[in-house]
């Protein structure tokens, strides 16, 4: 009985796993496939009831939205190229866009060209239902993405548009944008006498190699705390930095003959060339002595807690970092936020369509684009994801609502207008005492600041590696594997077996000896 | 003349859903990593990827060597630590359910769980994470798996064995060197089988108990799948090496064991 009760119980416990599979199935609703990265949009039940009352409001129609995400561009790539999945919308970052257009896996949007975007926005729809939200995306973004993926060659082999040049400008739509940069815990910078605009100024990307921008050590202090993060691209671009500043690449030249030193911050992180490469690795190689160790999810965790003081970090995680440190003993918060004066890099995620979407989903899937350069979605993601929204801050200024669930975000009074005015001026124009500059807008802060000495060109956009991948993937396994050896440890090992059996040999050995004399008495 | 195939359901149908779930999850995966291999970026047939591997090109043998050593190691203090626990365990077997509950208890907390929380006291103790602290983790996550074979065999041991050779005027370490232990043989054998497999392979306890300092060959596979596009071929590689060594593992386990039903638990 006993048996049949749990037999009984287990088939339960499968019928219902299986019955909820099932029941996920397709209702008669138009519907939308969001392919988004975890943790990418503010409360996710939220936003598909918001953005369901939206549709309705525009089409009179019901929508019914998946929503999947992904957690690397990497996985999201492979599932997009070898799987069959078909996603009407995708949020991946600049060069997964750049690899996509190149594998011409995208569908041209021509959100930024005018006549296009009409004629191909709305072929069967009445324009007057859409609001036209394109004109909201920060200028500065399509500026950069203009100069840096403005001539991107289709190279798939099976297309039809093969060697065609195209821009990116036309396939996506920007969503959020930050900057790579540096968290630390300021408490212990302060505590290491290392916490000054001067100081760190002058070690810049150093840093994270413990240097102070002289070739000398920054604070012994740092060594065995620093974090570097678990990601190629992202380690490589601020090692490129750290060699240029720290006069690894003087008159170095590259194979066309051009000097690393005259490149933009743009043109050195796309130069992928064996000589840098090599500089690279060794580079990485000899800050693994100064590494607390790589970080792959709880660098914030590490911070926080002590066992590291530094961080390589994208602006909106450290943002989210910082705002969770508050101390209320110090009054202050415990993290702080660094981008290097010298050189930096700049990334942005955006909208794309891939070209397995399903044509009978196109009306969701504009509109969804549109709803996400609301002033008033892009306030709330701004908010829960920490990373800045590609919408210009004077949009977000002009809507009441936004500024509205901004400041209460904040904790301020949106009804109070000196606390607006407060807040407005905190957000907007908020000026880090360290880098001189706000890192949440460092568009904006460029043109206002001038002589904060931030060069908005100093902030370089990274492409793919191309057919450098593999090199570059080469030489970061390599530096990761370097200078850690087991075989000590079974040197070790060894030696402590070999004693323990000859310890008990010993022991078998003297009783055998005393039973034998007990035996010759 | 031409023989329909009519399903009738008899006892050994019950087995077919298990025989597709094993074709369809292993047999296919392994086929796609077996072609992966040899293909490269542009799914062209190449051996490249064989001669990157073993040309230690990205420090991928260095790597696979450290994984073997750390994987000897733990399986050697498993066997030292877990022996002496596993005897007087079976020894004492009456009153000690309560002492293998508590050996088993662990086992059934998630092993992420508990090498974040044993990270979490070497933090608290100030101990500096490397070598040692992914030694111990090692070792605290598998010594289960060699103490309860071990616990099984013995345990089973017919005690009258002990008794004869007692009758027979052998010492306590006569009867433990010339009885038990060479009774106790398939269970070391499967003990090791399945501390040393699974060591070799792993890679979230390095990463978590170094801070990612220590990179493994489970890492090195990793990376090249989920932190690249590209390089499935190289990763493919290293996977069917990986499968080699385990394979060669069992091999060499199963003829150093004179019971050939030793081995039956893996």
């Amino acid at each position: 009985m006993k048996k049949f009760v749990s037999v009984l119980a287990v088939l339960l416990l499968v019928c219902f796993v299986l019955t909820v599979f099932v029941a996920c199935k397709k209702e008669e609703a138009d519907t939308l496939v969001i392919y988004n990265w975890a943790d990418y949009i503010f409360n996710e039940g939220q936003m598909e009831k918001e953005f369901k009352s939206y549709y309705k409001a525009m089409t009179g129609k019901d929508v019914e939205i998946t929503y999947v995400t992904f957690d690397t561009n990497e996985t999201m790539l492979t599932r997009l190229t070898k799987g069959d999945s078909n996603v009407d919308v995708v949020c991946p970052s600049e060069y997964a866009i750049q690899k996509l257009i190149e594998m011409d896996m995208l569908v041209p949007l021509h959100y930024f060209d005018e006549e296009k975007y009409v004629k191909d926005f709305t072929k069967n729809v009445d324009s007057s239902v859409y609001v036209h939200n394109a004109d909201n995306v920060e200028q500065g973004i399509r500026d950069k993405v203009g100069e840096t993926f403005g001539n991107i060659e289709i190279t798939a082999d099976n297309s039809k548009n093969k060697g065609k040049q195209v821009s990116m400008l036309d396939y996506f739509v920007p969503y959020m944008y930050g900057t790579l940069g540096i968290l630390y815990n300021k408490f212990e910078f302060e505590r290491l006498g290392i916490y000054d605009s001067e100081t760190l100024n002058k070690a810049n990307w150093g840093i994270l190699f413990n240097d102070n921008g002289e070739g000398e050590v920054l604070s012994d202090g740092l060594t065995g705390n620093i974090l570097m993060k678990d990601s190629i691209r992202d380690s490589y671009a601020a090692t490129v930095f750290y060699l240029l500043e720290s006069g690894g690449l003087d008159e170095l030249k590259n194979s066309d003959g051009k000097f690393y030193t005259e490149m933009s911050a743009s043109e050195l992180i796309n130069e992928v060339d064996d000589n840098l490469l090599e500089l690279v690795k060794d580079a990485l190689k000899d800050q693994k002595r100064q590494l607390f160790g790589y970080e792959v999810d709880f660098g914030k965790d590490d911070l926080l807690s002590g066992n590291a003081m530094v961080d390589l970090a994208w602006s909106g995680d450290a943002m989210y970092a910082v705002e969770e440190s508050w101390d209320d003993e110090r009054e202050d918060y415990e993290l702080a936020y660094y981008l290097p004066h010298s050189t930096g890099n700049i990334w942005f995620d955006g909208w794309v369509v891939p070209t397995t979407y399903d044509p009978d989903h196109w009306d969701a899937i504009k509109l969804f684009i549109n709803y996400l350069n609301r002033p008033n979605v892009a306030a709330k993601n701004l908010l829960e994801i920490g990373y800045t929204a590609a919408i210009k801050p004077q949009v977000l200024l002009d809507d009441e609502n936004a500024m509205r669930i901004l400041a209460e975000g904040y904790e301020y009074d949106p009804d109070d207008p000196d606390e607006m005015a407060e807040f407005t001026d905190y957000f907007f124009h908020y000026e880090d005492e360290i880098d001189l500059s706000n890192w949440r807008y460092p568009f904006e802060s460029a043109e206002i600041n001038s002589d904060n000495y931030r060069n908005i060109d100093s902030l370089g956009v990274m492409r793919d590696f191309g057919n450098k991948n593999h090199d570059v993937v080469t030489a970061w396994n390599y530096a990761r594997s370097a200078g850690v050896s087991a075989l000590p440890m079974l040197g070790w090992t060894a030696l402590a077996v070999v004693v323990v059996v000859g310890l008990v040999c010993l022991i078998i050995w003297l009783k055998r000896l005393k039973s034998h004399n007990v035996r010759l008495r | 003349m031409k023989r329909k195939f009519r399903f009738r359901l008899t006892r050994r149908a019950f087995a077919y859903p298990y025989m597709i779930f094993l074709l369809l999850f292993v047999v296919v995966p392994l086929v796609i990593i077996l072609i992966n291999a040899f293909l490269d970026e542009n799914s062209k047939l190449t051996f490249a990827n064989f001669v990157e591997f073993f040309s230690d090109a990205g420090g991928g043998l260095t790597v696979l060597g450290n994984s073997l050593i750390i994987g000897l190691v733990t399986t050697l203090i498993c066997l030292v630590i877990g022996y002496p626990c596993a005897y007087f365990l079976a020894k004492y077997h009456a009153s000690s359910r309560v002492f293998v509950l508590m050996f088993i208890l662990p086992m059934w907390v998630n092993f992420l769980i508990r090498t974040l929380s044993t990270k979490a006291i070497f933090m608290a103790l100030n101990v500096k994470l490397g070598m040692g602290t992914v030694m111990f983790g090692m070792v605290y996550n598998y010594l289960p798996y060699m103490i309860l074979p071990l616990h099984t065999t013995l345990v089973s041991i017919d005690h009258s064995y002990i008794e004869a050779a007692e009758d027979l005027g052998a010492d306590k370490m006569a009867v433990f060197l010339k009885t038990i232990l060479p009774l106790s043989l398939p269970g070391i054998v499967s003990g090791i089988t399945m501390t040393f497999i699974p060591a070799i392979s792993t890679f979230a306890i390095s990463e978590i108990l170094s801070g990612s300092k220590i990179f493994l060959f489970g890492d090195a596979i990793n990376m090249h799948f989920s932190k690249t596009t590209n390089s499935f071929g190289v990763g493919s590689v290293m996977s069917l090496v990986m499968l080699v060594l385990v394979v060669v593992a069992n091999v060499i386990v199963n003829l150093t064991s004179k019971d050939e039903e030793a081995t039956s638990v893996l």
